[in-house]
């Protein structure tokens, strides 16, 4: 018995001793790593909406999207979708300018074949997307060049950008 | 002469990747990319070096029937340090390397030696049984991954070396990983034979 105790002892103040260190290099990073992913979701927001300084959260029904302003007009707003793909959901931000054109994409995260699927990440890939508007036709293989051997990635790209496309045009609706 | 031996077994004598054919995991999955190699690499050593030290350190205070649990809690300690590290500094290498920083826990080589050297071991020799482990294992992930991201991706450290319609995909995927450490560990013993 008494082992037992000495045992669980000893074991209990190597825990205590590693808790107090992990405690001690939490406090000194965290400012800095929330920093990092603030700064991180920011550029790629200023990615997709290039024009755009500042950037506010607005909720659009259940979603929430970002109105980018340039001093006090709207110039834009990003929508974010995360159609499936072929082996993962594609994280995906579209900016879509006050025409009612993409002004930019961003994939944000995706786990796609790497080689293949994770092509749709290219911007040779991704601009073939800029200007198009609710109006037009956005289908892989048709009116947007398919990545070789990763079609379903690709479909899933322009289902995620009609959906925010979608979007834009029912916030307008009910804008108005 | 004994400091210098505990040194060198790692690099390639026992070589925890291509001899001992420990830590296969993390090996398998970041070696695509010669920075994934390098900054895993830096990682484990990170850990490898701190845990033998400290393991080495109190080792006559650590009671037997418990010393697996404090290996570990050692180990886990250093591991989530260089997480917080990496994320708050290098968050982009973070980012990358994934879910395989927290996994360096269950590196077999690092509970290896703590168990089978450091524990058995004066701190000097554990620490430089740690940096001999550490380089033999950044030279087997580092030569792997050279190989697979210029089959693979047609680049090294990203930077593209020939037009990469020619690079054969499979060598960034797992399978390129077994085959590449195949060819490697046949080599070495190939060398070994000669050298005989």
């Amino acid at each position: 018995m008494g082992k037992i105790l000495k045992l669980g002892f000893v074991l209990m103040v190597f825990c205590v001793i590693s808790a107090g260190a992990l405690a001690y290099v939490y406090l000194f990073t965290q400012p800095k790593i929330e920093l990092n992913g603030k700064r991180a979701f920011e550029s790629s927001l200023t990615e997709v909406l290039p024009n755009a300084l500042v950037f506010n959260i607005v909720k659009i029904g259940s979603k929430e999207v970002y109105q980018g302003l340039s001093g006090k007009d709207i110039i834009g707003t990003v929508f974010f979708a995360s159609p499936r793909g072929y082996s993962s959901n594609i994280n995906m931000l579209v900016g879509i300018d006050s025409n009612a054109k993409i002004s930019g994409i961003k994939i944000v995260s995706q786990n796609e074949t790497p080689g293949l699927g994770t092509n749709v990440a290219k911007r040779s890939f991704l601009d073939q997307f800029l200007g198009k508007t609710a109006n037009d036709q956005i289908e892989a293989k048709k009116d947007i060049d398919a990545i070789t051997g990763a079609t379903i990635s690709s479909r899933a790209v322009c289902r995620g950008v009609r959906e925010a496309l979608n979007d834009f045009e029912k916030n307008k609706k009910v804008k108005q | 002469m004994t400091l210098w031996k505990d040194f060198n077994q790692g690099l390639i004598k026992e070589n925890p990747v291509l001899r001992l054919m420990i830590g296969l995991c993390p090996t398998l999955a970041v070696s695509n990319t010669v920075i994934n190699a390098l900054g895993m690499s830096a990682a484990t050593a990170f850990v490898i070096i701190c845990s033998n030290i400290v393991v080495a350190l109190l080792r006559k205070i650590v009671p037997d029937e418990i010393r697996i649990p404090i290996f570990i809690i050692i180990i886990s300690t250093f591991v989530t340090i260089a997480d917080y590290i990496m994320q708050a500094f290098t968050p982009d290498l973070h980012h990358a390397l994934g879910v395989f920083i927290p996994l360096i826990v269950v590196n077999c080589i690092i509970l290896g030696r703590a168990e089978a050297f450091a524990y058995k071991n004066p701190v000097l020799n554990s620490a430089l049984d740690g940096i001999g482990m550490s380089l033999g294992f950044a030279l087997a992930l580092g030569s792997i991954a050279v190989v697979r991201e210029f089959l693979g991706a047609g680049s090294i450290l990203g930077i593209t070396l020939y037009n990469t319609a020619f690079a054969a995909t499979i060598m960034v995927l797992p399978p390129g990983a077994f085959i590449t450490i195949g060819f490697l560990m046949a080599f070495l013993n190939k060398m070994e034979n000669k050298v005989q």
